[in-house]
């Protein structure tokens, strides 16, 4: 039994991955093209007893590429020994943009992919006043055409069944124009090729991704002595075909609209309105921060009983010792710490998914772009900046939906200074401490400070977008010409698997490196080394003889922390840290910190030795308040929580890349270490140095 | 005379407007342009402006497909008003 080698081609929305879903039954593998952080979807299906293997390539309008998605088109679709090069491609259009669908469609062809056209939505033919003379379209397409509906899967069966059949014969369309006859002739002498078409790439194409080193030298030799310009090649092909499909296309397609306005076109009289427009978008998103806040809290709340009750089960079953303390004390909460995201991710992607699925994201890119354009972003970045006020994390995976490589880049570096739900109890907690409790013509201090830390997330993104955007050069040139696709009703199956592999994804990759990372905090915390870390019990005992137990449980652990690596890792640090006006404890809250921002408050609590503390509980809170307020700075002898260290710490937290899961997502992201470290260093240099401004003169 | 002269480009329309493409200023615009549709001879409806030099919103009349594209690059689009 042979397995045939099926790929799915076709221009965004004509509904390719809901076919695809439908035809692999949602049966798929999610990964990578080699070397590039295109996302590849393959499926495994078996039918009439033949095996299928379907890649869902990128949406493309063209064989020429305007972004790295659309790059592995070109690169599988034009190079035979490709080991992705399909067996058949399945180019797939929509009624409504047959033209375009079709363009794409004899591009494919002309470079010898065998090929059949599939119409899908084709309930539209008819509900949108089409008629198509099918018979026409297959004689002038040269094959025989399917016409599907991948929601209720009408004409799937035929479909599948034409996996096997052989393609009819193709004579090509294109016919190299007169002023470069003599160039083609030459390509194909020097490359060996037979194809006018194929010829014709290796001059149209920027470059030809399949090519050694030497043959693109050579090639590039030849380009330069015959005076090619590709780009304009691509626009002269581009043009002549649009001028056939014009003239062909007249005696097959014709619309009767039924109605003057469609029912696109009423909708967006209000949702893209210059006033309007804006005021429902901010309503939106006000309600995606209130799921993500208010809506993810119960759930948060279950997954952090479920451990709980886990984190004591295990303590009562497992028999007390090393192995005990780790699965208890490192691999649980570790575990925890990863899958008590997954409500806020899982509600932002169900948001995300459904705009998406919708139509209504191209019109928030169509009124955003002009506010987003001036910082190197694109409207486009909307989405990963307004999810990254609820965590980074998703907020980064969601820049992929940013074509231009620049921009995507842009957005990846700046979303992870906007305020996440992290930060917050660190500002509530810092807010309380240092921020008098009075108002200002009946606006409390503390709110406005809360306020102006929200800003400030906003300010260091587009900030800080402003200088890289000097920095980083672009492979193509930055524009925004987009398709506004008519309004439709989610397709739920495409937005439940969406938003099942993107938690899926964040649960498996950023799990990982939190577990690692929390598993070594606990080490670090745990052990230590020296007599005094070993007698901390006989020695608090021995210096605290009068003390309740509870108490000294708790002074023993401050005090074993004190002298733990974690401990001895502060006192490390002390000189960094003190230009800004921390202390050892303050360090160790930082270091804590670089895993998850969350951790600084539980850090705290055991350094004050305070056991948990929980800051939603009000006599709890207090308890760590009135304690932190009354530390006094080894270093200054003055209190280790005044104005200066507080605004100083504040500001600390604003900027700092402190998240192992945000930098573990950046690399996934970005395919870079490079990047990668340059915005940790980048936000963490920039938050060291404001910093220490701040300390240093309000000191 | 000076009228005549003047070219109109794409970004000249107001809402409402139709047109017919007629060129472009220069050999640079993207190809993603002609990919789209926008080719000699297409006529177009403005359908939306984005406010403080945002986006164009315009409607293909041959086949009521939308599409937006940034004023820079309506700027390039020249257009015959109908």
């Amino acid at each position: 039994m042979s397995q045939y080698k099926i790929a799915l081609i076709g221009n965004p929305n004509v509904g390719k991955t809901s076919l695809f879903n439908k035809l692999t039954n949602l049966r798929q593998k999610v990964g990578n093209y080699p070397g590039v952080t295109v996302e590849k979807r393959e499926g495994n299906i078996e039918r009439n007893g033949n095996k299928f293997s379907i890649t869902d390539l990128p949406g493309t309008y063209s064989i020429y590429p305007s972004s790295l998605d659309e790059e592995v088109v070109l690169k599988v679709l034009g190079d035979p020994s490709n080991k992705l090069y399909p067996d058949l491609a399945v180019v797939i259009g929509e009624p409504s943009n047959l033209k375009r669908s079709i363009l794409l469609y004899l591009q494919v062809r002309d470079l010898g992919v065998p090929a059949i056209f599939v119409i899908n939505m084709k309930d539209e033919i008819e509900s949108k006043g089409l008629s198509i003379d099918l018979k026409k379209l297959e004689s002038f397409l040269q094959t025989k055409i399917y016409l599907t509906n991948a929601r209720t899967s009408e004409g799937l069966d035929e479909l599948v069944e034409a996996f096997t059949k052989p393609t009819n014969l193709y004579s090509p369309k294109f016919v190299v124009p007169n002023d470069y006859l003599t160039a083609v002739a030459n390509i194909k002498e020097n490359f060996n090729l037979d194809s006018d078409y194929v010829a014709w790439q290796y001059l149209s194409q920027k470059t030809i991704p399949f090519l050694d080193e030497e043959q693109q030298v050579h090639l590039n030799k030849i380009k330069s002595e015959l005076n090619i310009i590709p780009k304009r090649l691509q626009v002269k092909e581009t043009l002549d075909r649009n001028k056939l499909l014009e003239e062909e296309l007249q005696n097959i397609i014709s619309y009767n609209f039924k109605e003057k306005e469609t029912f696109t076109d009423k909708i967006d009289r209000t949702l893209i309105h210059p006033i309007f427009g804006y005021v429902i978008f901010l309503g939106i998103l006000l309600l995606i921060f209130q799921a993500v806040y208010a809506w993810s809290a119960p759930l948060m709340t279950m997954v952090e009983d479920l451990f709980g009750w886990i984190d004591e089960t295990a303590i009562s079953l497992i028999p007390a010792g090393p192995i005990n303390d780790i699965i208890t004390g490192a691999v649980i909460p570790g575990i925890e710490g990863v899958v008590v995201f997954v409500p806020q991710i899982a509600i932002l992607f169900l948001f995300i998914s459904i705009m998406e699925e919708t139509g209504y994201m191209s019109r928030v890119v169509f009124l955003m772009d002009r506010w987003l354009k001036p910082f190197g972003l694109s409207g486009k970045s909307v989405v990963p900046l307004v999810s990254g006020a609820a965590c980074a994390i998703p907020a980064v995976m969601s820049a992929r939906n940013i074509e231009n490589d620049k921009e995507r880049l842009l957005t990846i570096l700046v979303t992870p200074f906007m305020t996440c739900s992290a930060r917050l109890p660190i500002y509530i907690v810092l807010i309380s401490l240092v921020i008098p409790d009075e108002t200002f013509l009946g606006l409390s201090y503390q709110a406005i400070a809360l306020f102006i830390m929200y800003l400030l997330g906003v300010v260091g993104a587009l900030g800080s977008a402003v200088i890289l955007n000097l920095i980083i050069k672009s492979k193509h040139k930055s524009f925004l010409i987009m398709e506004m696709p008519t309004y439709k009703l989610p397709d739920w199956k495409n937005v439940i698997l969406n938003v099942w592999e993107k938690t899926l994804g964040f649960l498996v990759n950023a799990g990982k490196i939190i577990f690692a990372i929390s598993i070594i905090l606990w080490v670090l915390g745990t052990f230590g080394p020296g007599e005094q870390f070993n007698n901390a019990e006989e020695i608090v005992t021995a210096n605290n003889p009068k003390m309740e137990e509870a108490d000294l449980e708790n002074e023993i652990a401050s005090y074993k922390l004190e002298h733990s690596y974690l401990g001895k890792l502060g006192t490390f640090i002390e000189p960094v840290v003190e230009p800004l006006g921390y202390d050892w404890k303050m360090g160790i809250g930082l270091i804590s910190s670089f895993a998850a921002r969350e951790v600084f408050v539980g850090t705290m609590s055991t350094v004050y030795s305070l056991g948990e503390v929980d800051v939603e509980d009000n006599q709890e809170k207090n308890t760590l308040l009135d304690r932190m307020k009354s530390e006094i700075n080894r270093n200054t002898g003055e209190p280790a929580y005044n104005l200066a260290s507080g605004v100083s710490l504040l500001l600390f937290y604003a900027f700092a890349m402190q998240c192992m899961s945000t930098i573990a997502i950046v690399k996934k992201e970005t395919n870079s270490w490079k990047w990668t470290l340059i915005q940790t260093g980048f936000m963490t240099g920039l938050a060291y140095v404001v910093a220490f401004i701040a300390y240093q003169i309000l000191k | 005379m000076a009228n005549l002269i003047k070219e109109h480009s794409l970004k000249d329309l107001k809402t409402g407007e139709v047109a017919e493409i007629i060129g472009f200023k220069d050999e640079e615009v993207p190809v993603k342009l002609y990919e789209m549709g926008f080719t000699p001879g297409t006529k177009l409806l403005v359908k939306n402006k984005a406010p403080f030099g945002g986006p164009i919103c315009v409607s293909i009349v041959s086949n009521k497909s939308v599409l937006a594209l940034r004023r820079s690059e309506a700027d390039q689009i020249l257009i015959n008003k109908k």
